[in-house]
């Protein structure tokens, strides 16, 4: 049996919270720091509104999948929807500089994950890969 | 997440608690933007019980802070924990918003 966790959510905002819980015990179960997983926790948040908003356009009728896999030197997560395809031009964020609402959720997420990646494979929706590596640090856990 | 709004000391103070996330921030911007309608001299927004705030959540909060700015009012944040404190220093609105320790420190400051 691999260490990994999937799920499938509605895209409603209201399953975010449920998204975060299983990707914090997944960070736990890795060894991350607390920071690290508030880190990580807070970016796939940040992808699956992305697909709420972006992919999906506020449908809340429709599919996330959310795969984790805990490798013995990096946390796997894969996010796919059935939505419109990535402009990540769209999604690249703002200038942290220039202060208006909205913008930062690429941030946050590339703050957290080393490896940020949509498999131009997949041909309807989208699959975007994220991979953090294990640090020096934090990271204890499940197969070290 | 659950919102109240209070005076004290003269002051409005709108108390959150919970997660603030995609689903609760139109909550939030209603509550807030509310009281910016009705141009609250000052506002403190009591972060204490506040365990998870993502970019919607701060997405309402620079808006609220370019509403009250645009009549000439003041928002101030209280009771910020050190998590929080790390994602508005990291997307740099940890200088944009005036943000204190407490009530009374946010009170005496100019």
């Amino acid at each position: 049996m691999k260490d990994r966790a999937i799920i499938t959510v509605p895209s409603h905002p209201k399953y975010l919270s449920l998204v975060r819980d299983v990707t914090a015990r997944m960070g736990d179960l890795f060894g991350m720091t607390e920071s690290e997983t508030e880190d990580v926790k807070l970016a796939v948040d940040e992808a699956c509104s992305n697909v709420i908003k972006h992919a999906y356009r506020g449908d809340i009728g429709k599919k996330i999948v959310v795969k984790i896999r805990l490798a013995k030197k990096r946390f796997e997560v894969t996010i796919e929807d059935n939505g419109l395809k990535a402009d990540e031009e769209s999604i690249k964020g703002r200038n942290l500089e220039d202060v208006r609402p909205g913008g930062l959720g690429t941030h946050l997420i590339k703050k957290a994950f080393q490896v940020y990646a949509f498999d131009l494979r997949k041909k309807k929706g989208n699959r975007l890969k994220l991979i953090k590596y294990r640090s020096e640090n934090g990271d204890k856990g499940i197969n070290s | 997440m659950e919102t109240k709004v209070s005076t004290h000391r003269g002051v409005n103070v709108l108390s959150i608690s919970g997660e603030i996330d995609m689903y609760s921030s139109p909550q939030l911007r209603d509550e807030l933007m509310g009281l910016i309608h009705r141009k609250v001299p000052v506002l403190f927004v009591d972060f204490a019980n506040v365990s998870y705030i993502d970019s919607s959540g701060i997405a309402t909060f620079v808006e609220g802070l370019k509403g009250i700015i645009s009549y000439g009012g003041t928002l101030k944040f209280i009771g910020i924990s050190k998590k929080i404190m790390e994602i508005f220093t990291f997307t740099k609105l940890g200088k944009v918003f005036k943000i204190y320790e407490s009530f009374d420190d946010a009170l005496h400051s100019a």
